[in-house]
């Protein structure tokens, strides 16, 4: 967690694009929330179910942890379209993109549940030593 | 019915996994929750996930819960559905990302 899901119309998104829009979306998330890029995912799919297209055709939807403002929410938003529009040439009206909370008690990840917000240090610093004894 | 949402990456689970690893959260949706769950199973194209910006090999487990769930019933539940995947595929805990909802409001 954070998921983010790309969902396009068959081709509006070119192949050598998905791993761009990938490293933007990690990017710009770690950026704006101060999150590790770890778990960062980003799936691509074309004509997918979710989230419908509508008259879209790129929706990019991120499910990110419960917490962040309403100003890092903006900004991953205008940041993550702008990089759309970049790798696809699509107009900004052919795009949407939104995110939605979930709360870090519902989550597991690196066999932790996510922390809540104000608890990432330690949280981390329980996820590096764990990597550590793995190393 | 418990919904249940599995996103796997393409040819990461076999066939026979995945019927084991269905039967198991069977198991675990109707021991928890009363309901066998309705699966829905996304498989990610290859060259098309990525976790950490590289190539993904992370499946995302999302249960929902028949009740609005604390805390402390909760957290066990989580580590409980990831090692279903953990035991069925090798999979490490870090591939494996379990999510157990609460129905809609």
């Amino acid at each position: 967690m954070p998921l983010y899901i790309c969902n396009a119309k068959a081709g509006a998104v070119p192949e050598e694009a998905k791993a761009k829009i990938a490293d933007d979306v990690t990017r710009i998330h770690c950026e704006v929330t101060d999150a590790p890029p770890t778990h960062v995912h980003v799936f691509h799919f074309a004509d997918g179910p979710m989230p419908p297209l509508g008259d879209k055709s790129v929706m990019l939807y991120g499910q990110i942890r419960h917490g962040r403002t309403d100003a890092q929410k903006a900004d991953t938003v205008a940041q993550m379209t702008a990089s759309v529009i970049e790798h696809t040439g699509l107009s900004q009206d052919a795009i949407h993109v939104f995110t939605t909370d979930t709360p870090a008690s519902w989550v597991m990840e690196g066999g932790d549940v996510l922390p809540e917000p104000g608890e990432e240090e330690e949280w981390l610093a329980r996820q590096n030593a764990k990597m550590s004894q793995k190393a | 019915m418990t919904a249940c949402m599995c996103v796997v990456q393409e040819g990461q689970i076999s066939a026979e996994s995945e019927a084991a690893l269905r039967g198991d959260m069977t198991v675990f949706a109707n021991q928890h929750f009363g309901y066998p769950p309705q699966f829905n199973w996304v498989v990610v194209a290859k060259g098309n996930g990525f976790t950490a910006a590289k190539p993904s090999n992370s499946v995302i487990i999302s249960m929902r819960a028949d009740r609005s769930l604390p805390l402390s019933e909760r957290e066990p539940l989580l580590p409980e559905l990831g090692d279903i995947w953990i035991n069925r595929t090798g999979l490490t805990g870090n591939e494996v990302v379990t999510v157990i909802t609460d129905p809609p409001a």
